[in-house]
């Protein structure tokens, strides 16, 4: 009957507890598979390409002492810097991203909003046909934009047929191809947070609107617009982000003079095998994104409090 | 009042009235929730539209806002026909029953909105907000923004924000509600003042049948669409038209009977709540044998435990529940059938030595003036 009573130390249990443990299961995701993935290109960046397998030095080198030596250089983040064209197809992604999140937030918000407004029978099988797309290989869609645009393609046989055009148009392997592929690839990232928050906007505040003698049109910049901004900032993130590092659609659908980082990158991996300087063109992306993701962090915070 | 308008501007055929209500109907889909309503509203008024929940009232503001359509009949303004203006284009302001503040904008940007659609010079704008508010003693809350209020503040901003542009029209859709009774004595004195200061006209929803009392010229009663009587908060009381306005408005004893014809003591009503016939002076004109009820006012039952000498209109009862009300009590008294009768007397002995409490054989007994025949 005497069981002595296992003592387990007071930070132990809390450290235990029901709560703690359920909080830990994002932290442990990120842990391991975001900071332990970054962390392993983190190194490989700051390491120098070999012939080898893997194709570049060990960042730890262990000799004759109990101790092994760091061998950490920068030579791969030096290197982007003195060939002009990194520096040109970052600044080249980043238009791309910006003109492309833009575009697909017109775009975007012309649908969430109709859509959000349409008699409430009629939403589910809208939003439906927004995500249907979702149900073919991402791969495929963007082929069929090629079926689409090329000289022969659909369009110019549709147009000539008509005989709006009498030479086809070039589309196919120009920048304007990259962006439409774009934007139909990303849209529904852009019109599922608009809607999201479009959909609960209270109607009475249009009215009290209406009531204080706002035109319809002003109505909607100064108070929908306002109401909508953080389904805005949700859209326009989900979509500028993939976008900067977009490797596939510049690939099947830009032609040789669209530079994108992700093109880049995928080239220093498997064309020069050079796995460092390609993890360095990586943490510099990642670097560059954590400007705008801050913003939204502290814009996201900005509305809780 | 200015010298143009009599006091009671209804009663003068010669009075144009400003709002014309005429034959509006609503439906929603199948369900009609304003039922074929006429209604005039004159200038300076303060109109009370009181019913009970769901009758129709908030969507009678919003069909004279411009919200909702007429599914028929029409309304005018000054004899102008506005059925078919925008809202944003009305000379009308409305006090929204959830406020509809906007979240994305402090109290004070809130109450400039209006102003600043009429394109006004900033320091106006300011001037205005400023008093309003002053008015709704919000002064110290101006740069919060309304998910920092509480009920009864986002229900002053609201209010401050429907009068900040001054409109020859101004809906209220229970505009006191929320605040405490302090505070809505005062916004009430408050409203009556702009009232008349600014010559406004208010059409107000309230739940509060005494706010109705203390506030309006007239009251409209409603009820499932249809207005029952509009008249003014005397009439109403006084001279309810049917038991359900005189249920509505305060506290009411119904007698139920069989009309039995006139003498010289008035109208005879034979009740099952007493053995002896009971009297109202007030006459009225249908066949004996008819039914008909007497309604009577709480505080016109007096209660005593000595026989009162007087020879009609004399129930005894015994009291059940005593309500201490302060300046006044409220006895329910037991009659002999059952029937529970509510009587109101004012407290003006400190140590009453006519002392009433539970278990009192009483007396209660009414002049015959003070009862008011109903016929439904
Ligand atoms: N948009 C609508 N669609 C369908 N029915 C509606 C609509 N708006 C109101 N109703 C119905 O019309 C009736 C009147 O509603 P209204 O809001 O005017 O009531 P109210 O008198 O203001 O009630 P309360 O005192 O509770 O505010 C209710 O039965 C309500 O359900
Ligand atoms: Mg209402």
């Amino acid at each position: 009957m005497n069981i002595k009573e296992i003592q387990v130390p007071s930070f132990l249990r809390r450290a235990f507890n029901g709560r703690n443990a359920i909080i830990s299961i994002p932290y442990l995701w990120l842990l391991f598979l975001f900071l332990f993935p970054f962390i392993i290109v983190l190194k490989i960046s700051l390491a120098q390409p070999v012939i080898a397998m893997p194709p570049y030095t060990d960042l730890l080198k262990w000799g004759e002492s109990w101790w092994p030596t760091i061998q950490a250089s920068l030579d791969s983040y030096l290197f982007l810097f003195s060939d002009s064209l990194y520096i040109h197809a970052y600044l080249s992604s980043l238009k791309i991203a910006i003109i492309s999140t833009i575009l697909t937030l017109i775009i975007g918000y012309s649908i969430a909003y109709s859509v959000a407004r349409a008699p409430t029978r009629w939403r589910g099988i809208l939003l439906m046909l927004v995500i249907l797309p979702f149900w073919t290989s991402f791969l495929i869609r963007v082929y069929a934009w090629i079926g689409i645009l090329k000289t022969e393609g659909l369009l110019n046989l549709a147009l000539t047929t008509i005989g709006i055009i009498d030479k086809p148009l070039i589309i196919m392997n120009t920048d304007l191809a990259v962006y439409i592929g774009i934007v139909y690839s990303y849209l529904p990232f852009m019109i599922l947070p608009l809607y999201a928050n479009l959909e609960k906007m209270d109607m009475s505040l249009l009215e009290a609107a209406a009531d204080l003698g706002c035109r319809p049109l002003k109505t909607f910049w100064t108070v929908t617009i306002p109401l909508s901004l953080p389904g805005i900032l949700a859209g326009c993130f989900l979509v500028f982000i993939p976008v900067m590092g977009e490797f596939v659609i510049p690939d099947l659908l830009g032609g040789s003079q669209t530079l994108m980082i992700g093109k880049v990158l995928w080239g220093e991996f498997f064309y020069n095998r050079d796995w460092p300087v390609a993890s360095a063109v990586a943490i510099i992306l990642l670097a560059i994104l954590v400007v705008p993701i801050m913003f939204y962090q502290k814009s996201q915070e900005k509305a809780i409090s | 009042m200015t010298e143009t308008t009599t006091t009671e501007p209804w009663l003068d055929s010669n009075q144009k009235p400003y709002i014309q209500i005429v034959n509006a109907t609503k439906k929603f889909g199948n369900f009609t929730a304003i039922d074929n309503l006429s209604l005039d509203i004159y200038k300076n008024e303060f109109f009370s539209l009181l019913g009970p929940s769901g009758c129709g009232k908030t969507t009678l503001l919003r069909m004279l806002a411009g919200f909702e359509r007429f599914t028929e009949g029409r309304v005018l303004v000054d004899g102008e026909d506005i059925s078919e203006i925008p809202p944003h284009l009305r000379p009308i302001n409305m006090m929204f029953q959830s406020y509809a503040l906007f979240p994305h904008l402090t109290v004070e940007k809130n109450i400039a909105f209006g102003l600043q659609q009429d394109k006004l010079p900033d320091n106006i704008i300011n001037q205005r907000v400023e008093e309003m508010l002053e008015l709704v003693e919000l002064t110290d809350f101006a740069k919060r923004k309304p998910r920092q209020l509480s009920g009864g503040q986002s229900q002053r901003v609201a209010l401050a924000r429907s009068l900040a542009k001054q409109p020859k029209l101004l809906l209220l859709d229970e505009p006191l509600g929320a605040l405490d009774k302090r505070l809505r004595e005062q916004t009430q004195f408050e409203l009556m003042d702009i009232q008349e200061k600014l010559e406004v006209t208010f059409v107000i929803v309230t739940h509060d049948q005494e706010e109705a009392m203390t506030v309006s010229s007239r009251i409209g009663v409603m009820d499932s669409g249809k207005l029952i009587q509009v008249a003014t908060p005397t009439q109403i009381y006084e001279a309810p038209i049917n038991r359900e306005v005189a249920d509505f408005i305060g506290d009411v004893n119904i007698f139920k009977g069989i009309y039995k014809g006139q003498d010289e003591k008035g109208t005879q009503l034979l009740s099952e709540d007493s053995k002896s016939i009971i009297y109202a002076t007030q006459k009225v004109d249908v066949p004996v044998g008819n039914r008909i009820w007497f309604a009577l006012r709480p505080e016109k039952l007096e209660i005593s435990k000595k026989l009162p000498e007087v020879d009609c209109n004399i129930l005894k009862g015994k009291i059940e529940d005593i309500g201490y009300g302060g300046s006044f009590s409220t006895y329910h008294v037991k009659l002999e059938n059952g029937r529970q009768l509510t009587a109101i007397r004012a407290n003006r002995e400190r140590t009453a030595e006519h002392h009433l409490t539970w278990g009192d054989e009483v007396y209660l007994h009414w002049v015959p003036h003070s009862a008011v025949v109903l016929l439904s």
